[in-house]
């Protein structure tokens, strides 16, 4: 039997220090051991059963239920102040045969997985590897686990590919503890796998395009994501490039997303006419206190996998002295004016070395990012072509009514069909702020004012706007969810409430969405 | 006095040079997670096993090899992360007892377990 450890706490925290939240016990469970049943799918089943009998015991108490990974979001949407569940080690994986497939399936069976919600990125990445295939796109690291990832929207800047969630082909949850509460979801009108393979989870099949475009970013509001199946692709290599360029031609290729015909090129990455290939990645780093008319850019370009090909790791990978980052923190809190001095003294820290090239697998190129103190991050989805528009905009705030001790960035990716995705637009900008810590004093406004004043910014210039879902904003503010997705969180509200029964619906409700308006 | 400033100097020269950690990190694989953990350095959510001890080996052996098992904190026995850490206490304590007594200490963190 998979077993639980659970223990009683006051509060709980993420990992870039974004709580505390309030929290009554941490539940920990561990699959059966590999001696004792060896068959992959009956230590998978079994540990449904186990999440059954703990959703049940919470249900009894009259108290609510979330699962989390590596608490990679930065505010509370993993949080629940009753009871939650970490999952890093429910992390089976499953290659599906040709057999497992639907009649109608018109996937490879070959790039498709079925993977348990604690698999993080690097364990899916290493697992298909092996397996000569590579996942489509990741994030920035590789540390969040696969349910974290579609739960939140986590995307990368592959522009022509779109997130984490867009590569999910079906969804196994577990909604309650009634025999008939495990579900295997999946598109109607691309289905995945065979009913006899679904039957092998104990698992009820939908097979509804809506239900399921609601689920694939479900805010955790969805139940216990439990199995995740996904499309991979034959393994590939991308070859990174670090440029400065003028600002002027970085914006005008976020707005236009020609590279073809962009004036600049990069002479190995052009075609038989000399035009610019399209990168597979594309990413502005914007110091918005600079007046420096050139900036970093790094573009990514896909290419065939071959061996060999130069290492892509250092030997010796260094990182930032802590009690230097405390410093900056304490300088930025007591003299913000210092931060624009502060942040080009640190700018071989913070951006990407200039002409630098490497070459690597996904997961070689987006590798660990150890933990390196309490983070904040602020992130907008934007239409890209107001991209450079918001950009300015959001750069003038941080200058004029600010310092604010981080920097901007500038990636871009293919719309989702998740219902509230915020990658809602053809191509969008996320135009992000990442940086240190910090806390309110009478020289420098709190995060959450900062958040607030990016808010009004953006709805006073009429650019519409959505925001990343597991990153800092102020989450409170009027209307917001309304403004952002229109009608698009009336359906999912309504997918959310087909789906879970009036109890279940209240156990997997938190205070995030309670205060987005997304649950009463 | 200026001799006794300038022996301090030194003497904190010496400490502070003699104190460093070193660590080795596995390019693949994951290290094993502990969510009950609040720790809040690089090792931040993850199983620490930590051991500072004085080691005294005989005048005949070279060196000694410390075993990894299988315990909870390293439920694969397999390691993904390893620091160890150098004082001019442990330095001093090996020159001292001419490498009898040796000062170890190190954290290590393992592979997170397969399924």
């Amino acid at each position: 039997m998979a077993t639980t450890k659970s223990k009683f706490l006051k509060e709980w925290n993420t990992l870039h220090k974004n709580g505390p939240f309030p929290l009554k016990i941490l539940y920990q469970t561990k699959l059966e051991g590999e001696r004792a049943m060896p068959k992959k799918l009956d230590r998978y089943n079994d540990a449904a059963k186990e999440i059954q009998r703990l959703i049940k015991e919470t249900h009894v108490a009259g108290d609510g239920f979330r699962a989390y990974g590596s608490a990679w979001s930065m505010n509370n949407i993993a949080s629940h102040k009753d009871r939650m569940h970490y999952n890093g080690f429910m992390n089976i994986s499953l290659p599906i045969n040709a057999s497992d497939c639907h009649a109608n399936s018109n996937y490879d069976s070959s790039n498709l997985f079925l993977f348990e919600c604690g698999t993080t990125i690097k364990e899916v990445s290493e697992i298909l590897a092996e397996n000569g295939k590579s996942l489509k796109t990741s994030g920035a690291s590789n540390g969040q686990t696969l349910a974290g990832c579609i739960s939140t929207g986590v995307h990368g800047s592959a522009l022509d590919v779109g997130s984490v969630q867009d590569y999910v082909v079906g969804l196994n949850l577990i909604i309650g503890s009634n025999d008939d509460d495990i579900v295997y979801i999946e598109r109607d009108s691309k289905p995945v796998l065979s009913n006899e393979f679904v039957n092998k989870l104990n698992a009820r099949i939908i097979r509804d395009d809506d239900l399921f475009h609601a689920a694939m970013v479900g805010l955790g509001g969805f139940g216990f994501i439990h199995g995740i199946v996904i499309e991979a692709e034959p393994i590939f290599l991308l070859k990174r490039y670090v440029k400065k360029i003028s600002k002027t031609t970085a914006y005008e290729l976020a707005e236009t997303m020609d590279f073809e015909n962009a004036s600049f090129t990069i002479p190995e990455e052009t075609n038989s006419n000399g035009k610019g290939n399209r990168p597979y990645h594309y990413k502005i780093f914007i110091n918005q206190y600079s007046n420096d008319p050139d900036c970093v850019v790094e573009l990514m370009y896909k290419k065939p996998y071959v061996e060999p090909y130069p290492d892509p790791f250092p030997v010796i990978k260094e990182s930032l002295y802590r009690d230097l980052i405390f410093l900056f923190v304490k300088l930025a809190e007591n003299l913000p004016k210092s931060i624009p001095w502060l942040v080009k003294r640190l700018r071989n820290t913070i951006l990407p070395k200039v002409d630098d090239q490497t070459t690597g697998m996904l997961k070689e190129i987006f590798w660990d990012a150890p933990y390196q103190g309490p983070a904040f991050a602020c992130s907008f989805g934007i239409d890209h072509k107001d991209g450079p528009k918001a950009m300015e905009l959001l750069g003038k705030l941080t200058r004029d009514e600010g310092p604010i001790p981080g920097i901007f960035a500038m990636r871009f990716v293919k719309q989702s069909q998740g219902t509230i995705a915020f990658t809602k637009f053809p191509i969008t900008c996320m135009l992000e702020i990442d940086g240190v810590l910090w806390k309110e004093t009478r020289k420098i406004m709190s995060l959450k004012k900062f958040s607030k004043r990016m808010i009004e910014v953006l709805k006073e210039n009429n650019i519409p706007f959505t925001l990343h879902w597991g990153k800092n904003s102020d989450w409170a503010f009027p209307e917001l969810v309304e403004h952002m997705y229109g009608d698009h969180a009336n359906k999912w509200i309504a997918q959310r409430k087909s789906l879970l029964s009036e109890d279940m619906y209240e156990l997997f409700s938190n205070k995030f969405l309670k205060t987005t308006g997304l649950a009463p | 006095m200026k001799p006794f400033k300038y022996l301090s100097i030194a003497i904190f020269c010496c400490i502070l040079t003699s104190c460093y950690s070193v660590r080795f990190r596995n390019v693949n694989g994951a290290p094993q997670p502990d969510p009950f953990s609040d720790r809040d350095d690089y090792y931040r959510g993850m199983a620490v096993v930590e051991f500072d001890t004085v080691i005294s080996i005989k005048v005949s052996s070279e060196d000694f090899t410390y075993l990894i098992k299988e315990k909870e904190a390293c439920e694969s026995g397999k390691l993904n992360i390893i620091e160890y850490r150098n004082t001019f206490g442990g330095v001093l304590l090996s020159a001292i007892t001419f490498g009898r007594k040796r000062k170890v200490k190190v954290k290590y963190v393992c592979e997170k377990p397969t399924n």
